[in-house]
């Protein structure tokens, strides 16, 4: 028999990742040894299924390998599917990890508004599309400045009045002055597929969607 | 290869050089291999009688956004013609000029009326996938056939027409895009909630589903889980039992398979039956071509409406290819021969070459070193004598 295709998971590394390794491990996946060993500065990991590697990538960059086929699966949070939008991933199953909320903060100090008053509004935001679109269902312009973290430092600095960011406890909004105003989107990390290979690969992929949805119910019961 | 040699002249190489994004040149070998690809689709298309036709590049916007076209208006490139104060647009897909033919000039050809075409495409503004704004769309429509039998030569067509240009390994995934309309009419959603339904089913979100109840939740529910291999789907789509226009479409479906199945045993069928993405204007059964070799969609097609003047429609089922994708999938030419003939061998020596079949280089002017002179420029060979000798 031929050796089996290869088949990439793509994992998002930090905080989710914690959350993941035992639901891939439950799905009956367990990853070579300096997976585990954070002195490895090997990016591909071999697993104990024949022909199965797993990649870790920062958590933008999970759905960007499996939207364009380098990966054919991954884990992904929804506020990453939302802000890219990539037609050609989809997203069978909620994983129920990794649980936080895309929030729209103000500084504590300033008085509520409604955001339907103002024309334009400039945001600081590591999800552009997400807040353009929020805000243009308000009817309001919102001009966004792209940060890859630290947003709770835009308001005090004078660099945007509002922000929009991840939020799970508030603690860190709270620390820098700012509270929550509104909730965007509710998030949690997906199993996401690559379209063309579901189509391809149907039963591979198949397989492995039933063995995380087994694994969420097991983690469930 | 001359690079620029200063400061100066990086700046005007780059601006003669540079295009706009989503635009390229295509060099020898490809620019031949990709014409040569859309010959060998257009031959296999005019296998089965369908006449080739080719409609213009520009044309007043409102005949471009009738019927099909009405999902692209917003990524065509509009001008306005100096001459009539009109708004003219460029086609971003020829289906929607061959269903305006056969809805106004060939409005009283016999039907079922068969049309092939190929040719370049604008839009305003790629995908992050598939960033080229100009591409070559190649393609045919059957028009005026509700039979089954339509859907089934399409198919066939398609597939045998990949074939031919060496694309192997083929899947077909089938979609049913009206269907979620047809269901929520059924199920009288409206507004809000239709929004949410749809919304769920395009992402495949059975979670985002849990807001709806008893009936609605669990036929949506068995549409997204259906979507598998055909014999993971079949069953559970049957299991749904659906009533009325969305019972027709299933059962079509399922016929349409074992018609798949019988005459192309060798392609893998997969059915998604709430994928709505791309096939916005199909009113039955769509499908797109996939394939191990590539790492997208390869082309698609489907059932859909023409519409004519007088507000009648019209069935039709089509496919089309873009070549961009195509290319990607298939492997690099292999080098064509080439032979250089010296100056002094005359033009009678490249004739006669040229009649058997070889592409021949004549040298413009006496060289000391033929062979030297033939591996400058290129060749494969190099007429020696009277003996074509490889270099």
């Amino acid at each position: 028999m031929a050796a089996p295709e290869k088949l990439v998971l793509a994992l998002p590394k930090g905080r989710i990742l914690d959350e993941v390794m035992p639901l891939v491990r439950a799905a009956g996946i367990e990853p070579e040894a300096a997976f585990d060993d954070p002195k490895s500065r090997q990016l591909e990991f071999a697993t104990n299924v024949p022909g199965l590697s797993i990649i870790r990538v920062r958590a933008f960059d999970a759905a960007t390998f499996v939207a364009f086929g380098a990966a054919h699966m991954g884990v992904v949070g929804n506020d990453v599917l939302t802000e890219f939008n990539y037609a050609d991933l989809y997203s069978p199953l909620d994983l129920k990890i990794g649980h936080c909320r895309l929030s729209l903060a103000m500084p504590v100090e300033e008085a509520d508004d409604d955001p339907r008053a103002h024309s334009h509004i400039r945001v600081a935001t590591k999800y552009p599309n997400l807040t353009r679109a929020y805000f243009a269902g308000l009817g309001v312009q919102a001009e966004c400045i792209k940060l890859n973290g630290a947003m709770e430092l835009a308001p005090s600095l004078g660099l945007s009045k509002r922000i929009v960011d991840l939020v799970s406890t508030g603690g860190t909004l709270k620390a820098n002055g700012l509270k929550e105003v509104s909730v965007i989107a509710d998030v949690s990390s997906r199993l996401v597929v690559n379209r063309p290979a579901f189509k391809t690969r149907p039963a591979a992929l198949s397989h492995w969607i039933e063995r995380f949805r087994e694994a969420v119910g097991g983690a469930a019961a | 290869m001359t690079a620029p040699k200063d400061k100066m002249a990086g700046v005007q190489y780059a601006r003669l050089a540079l295009l706009p994004d989503g635009f390229r040149d295509t060099l020898a070998p490809a620019a031949e291999h990709e014409a040569s690809v859309v010959r060998a689709l257009v031959d296999v298309f005019q296998t089965y009688g369908y006449a080739r036709v080719s409609p213009p590049l520009v044309e007043y916007e409102d005949s471009l956004i009738a019927g099909p076209g009405a999902a692209k208006t917003k990524a065509m490139f509009r001008l306005m013609d100096p001459d009539t104060q009109r708004v003219m647009a460029i086609r971003t897909d020829m289906t929607v000029q061959a269903s305006r033919l056969a809805a106004t000039r060939l409005a009283d050809a016999p039907r079922p009326l068969r049309l092939a075409y190929a040719g370049s495409c604008l839009r305003v503004k790629g995908s992050q996938i598939r960033p080229a704004r100009q591409f070559f769309q190649a393609g045919f429509e059957l028009i005026g056939s509700t039979s089954l039998e339509a859907e089934v030569e399409a198919l066939v067509l398609a597939v045998e027409s990949l074939h031919a240009v060496g694309i192997n390994e083929l899947t077909v995934d089938l979609t049913l895009a009206p269907i979620i309309g047809v269901l929520a009419e059924q199920f009288k959603l409206e507004g809000d909630a239709r929004d949410a339904a749809v919304g769920a089913l395009d992402a495949k979100d059975i979670g985002a589903l849990d807001l709806f109840d008893g009936a609605v939740r669990e036929t949506f529910a068995g549409l997204i889980s259906a979507a598998g291999t055909a014999a993971h789907a079949l069953p559970r789509l049957e299991a749904l039992s659906l009533k009325g226009h969305a019972g027709k479409l299933t059962a079509r479906l399922a016929r349409l398979v074992d018609a798949i199945q019988t005459r192309l045993p060798d392609v893998g069928i997969t059915v998604d039956p709430c994928e709505t993405h791309g096939f916005e204007y199909k009113t039955g059964i769509g499908f797109a071509l996939f394939s191990r070799s590539a790492r997208g969609e390869l082309g698609r097609g489907g059932r859909y409406l023409v519409s004519a003047p007088d507000g009648s429609t019209e069935e039709a089922v089509g496919f089309s290819v873009y070549l961009d994708v195509l290319m990607a999938a298939l492997p690099a030419p292999a080098q064509t021969d080439l032979v250089y003939v010296p100056y002094e061998a005359g033009h009678a020596a490249a004739a006669k070459l040229r009649s058997e079949g070889w592409r021949a280089i004549q040298g413009l002017t006496e060289e000391a070193d033929p062979l030297k002179e033939a591996r400058r420029l290129g060749c494969t060979h190099v007429l020696a004598g009277d003996k074509v000798v490889s270099v």
